[in-house]
């Protein structure tokens, strides 16, 4: 076999794109922030997130509205390899917290008369995605909102994380990950319990889709255009991750204190996730998110409690709502959600009885298990003390 | 996949009833090898099997007159661009029935340490400062389990033994979250008898 010049120079340049791909740049960012130096928590908050950073995290933003008004603060570096600092302008993964938004997007159509939330979910997904669900007939879309359809999980097969570890590069499509429920039977009686699970979401986004045409045009026009979200984008272009602002992500591979950068495996992951995840934006954006919600600027009052019909879990205790999740943070009640990935965790929260809202978003990978994690969550604490008490 | 099984089923079956020492089997002789290395189940994502390739040399020693019972010790290392290289030591005990004077089979099973460094540069904040500490990784124990075909090629005071293998395996203690993970090795190679 003959390999000609014009061969090895296509060859060549298909082997340097594929590289590129993995060249990410990060820039320090300049878009409006709230400081807010006088307000009078400003110490004790930095202090605990100085404490975060100085436990092993690479970097930590933070943004909280209250009676106050807004305050908006940082530690660390957003890239370690640039020795960049961590800002307020920096873009976040909110990671499973762009389950509120898909909820947000669902309660909507249900608003506008184009969804029944309590009719089977075959009512409006496709026949070629719900062959996949077994006993689909009998979840409703209601179930997927939270959490109690019995789907199992598609991100804990392990041929799935195996994939995404050795095969980075493989863009997943939302068929992909059902087809890794493929005839698993439901996990329990739909409407019988509550365990929470992604691939909930995921069926969520491919019902929008099927009702709207595309469930992230509509997020864009019905939820970051009403709030003014000029710095969260999901879906809104092709390589949509690829902003200058994005931060890095690390990961502790193998739960010894040390850090490698994952932010490409980190952003091709979160470029195919669908409903469970994939919004990415700046922590006052995340705020101004759940406070236009909290306030009624998103949806109607009786939707709105809809979204806070908790479903209890095995304790009898209060766990989640349709898309919110229901918490106990510093010993306060809170209504928001959390997120984690590979390379990033975060929290957005609304403490009702005190009026606050917060957003904090760390660049370390959440969903293995590191010595640092147990660190991090003592500074945690403290934050939470630091708003609340 | 079930047909898989059947077939290789049959081969072992068959094995069994035709079991021949090669002419010039030398204890102690060359094995190469090829392979290629993936994070992945047995028989899953096949395309990802080729794509990260390695080099391994061992030896061998038989256990009975037949030699249908060996130990094979070697060394093999991958280059993996997405979960890190890999350098392992391992010894594996292995079970060569003969299907006929050209062809064998082989069952093994064995143990190794597999020394897995990063895929990049990594970081570690030692007294409040981030210092760049390499691609230095991690040492797992690691079950290797495998199945092999071969042939044997008899030369006048020489035997060249080509063969592929299909071996999977489990690494333990990745991370804490992941106490074990998997990966297959796809090999290809050659062991190579010299009557002295």
């Amino acid at each position: 076999m003959k390999i000609s010049a014009q061969t090895i120079v296509v060859l060549t340049l298909l082997i340097g794109c594929a590289s590129q791909r993995l060249v990410i740049t990060i820039s320090p960012c300049t878009t409006e922030i709230y400081k807010n130096n006088a307000y009078s928590k400003a110490d004790d908050i930095n202090r605990a997130l100085t404490k975060l950073t100085q436990s092993g995290v690479p970097g930590v933003t933070f943004a909280m509205y209250s009676s106050e008004g807004w305050f908006e603060t940082s530690s660390g570096f957003v890239s370690l390899e640039d020795k960049l600092s961590m800002q307020s302008c920096h873009l976040q993964y909110l990671q499973s917290i762009s389950k509120t938004y898909m909820a947000v997007a669902l309660l909507k159509l249900h608003e506008q008369k184009k969804l029944d939330l309590n009719k089977s979910i075959t009512t409006y997904l496709p026949e070629k995605y719900s062959r996949y669900i077994s006993d689909a007939e009998s979840i409703t879309v209601n179930m997927l909102l939270n959490h109690t359809s019995g789907i199992p999980e598609y991100n804990s097969v392990p041929s799935y994380v195996t994939k995404l570890l050795q095969q980075p590069d493989y863009l997943f499509t939302p068929e992909d990950y059902l087809a890794y429920i493929e005839k698993k039977p439901l996990e329990f009686e739909p409407g019988s319990r509550y365990i929470y699970r992604n691939t909930n979401y995921v069926i969520l986004a491919l019902i929008a889709d099927a009702i709207t045409g595309d469930h992230a045009v509509f997020i864009s026009e019905n939820i970051f255009k009403p709030l003014g979200l000029h710095q969260t984008f999901y879906r809104n272009e092709s390589n949509y991750l690829d902003y200058p602002n994005l931060t890095q992500t690390y990961w502790d591979r193998h739960s010894n204190n040390i850090l490698e950068n994952v932010s490409a495996l980190q952003r091709n992951n979160v470029e195919c996730l669908i409903g469970d995840d994939g919004i990415v934006a700046t922590a006052h954006d995340a705020v101004k998110f759940l406070k236009g919600l909290m306030e009624g600027k998103l949806l109607q009052p009786e939707t709105l409690e809809l979204m806070k019909a908790w479903i209890n879990n095995r304790n009898g205790k209060p766990e989640y709502g349709l898309g919110l999740d229901y918490a106990m943070l510093g010993g306060h009640e809170a209504w928001g959600h959390s997120g984690g990935g590979i390379g990033a965790g975060c929290q957005l929260y609304y403490f009702p009885e005190k009026g606050l809202y917060f957003f904090v978003g760390i660049n370390l990978g959440t969903v293995t298990d590191s010595p640092i994690h147990k660190q991090a969550e003592t500074a945690l604490n403290e934050l939470y003390k630091a708003m609340l008490d | 996949m079930k047909t898989r099984v059947v077939v290789l089923a049959c081969l072992f079956a068959y094995s069994v009833s035709a079991q021949e020492t090669p002419k010039n089997y030398t204890d102690f002789p060359i094995i190469v090898t090829i392979q290629f290395h993936a994070l992945s189940l047995p028989f899953k994502n096949l395309k990802g099997n080729f794509k990260n390739v390695g080099i391994g040399i061992g030896t061998e020693v038989g256990h009975n007159k037949k030699q249908t019972w060996v130990t094979q010790v070697g060394v093999l290392w991958y280059h993996n661009k997405h979960v890190g290289n890999g350098f392992m030591p391992h010894v594996q005990t292995v079970w060569r029935p003969t299907v006929s004077d050209d062809v064998y089979t082989e069952l093994k099973a064995g143990i190794g340490y597999l020394l897995s460094s990063r895929p990049v540069n990594s970081w570690k904040q030692i007294n409040g400062t981030w210092e760049p500490v390499g691609r230095k990784g991690k040492g797992m124990l690691a079950i290797p389990v495998g199945i092999s075909v071969g042939s044997n090629t008899i030369a006048s005071n020489a035997l060249l033994s080509p063969f592929v293998t299909y071996q999977f395996m489990l690494a333990s203690g990745y991370n804490t979250s992941l106490p074990v993970v998997p990966a297959t090795i796809l090999q290809t190679g050659v062991r190579l008898h010299q009557k002295s």
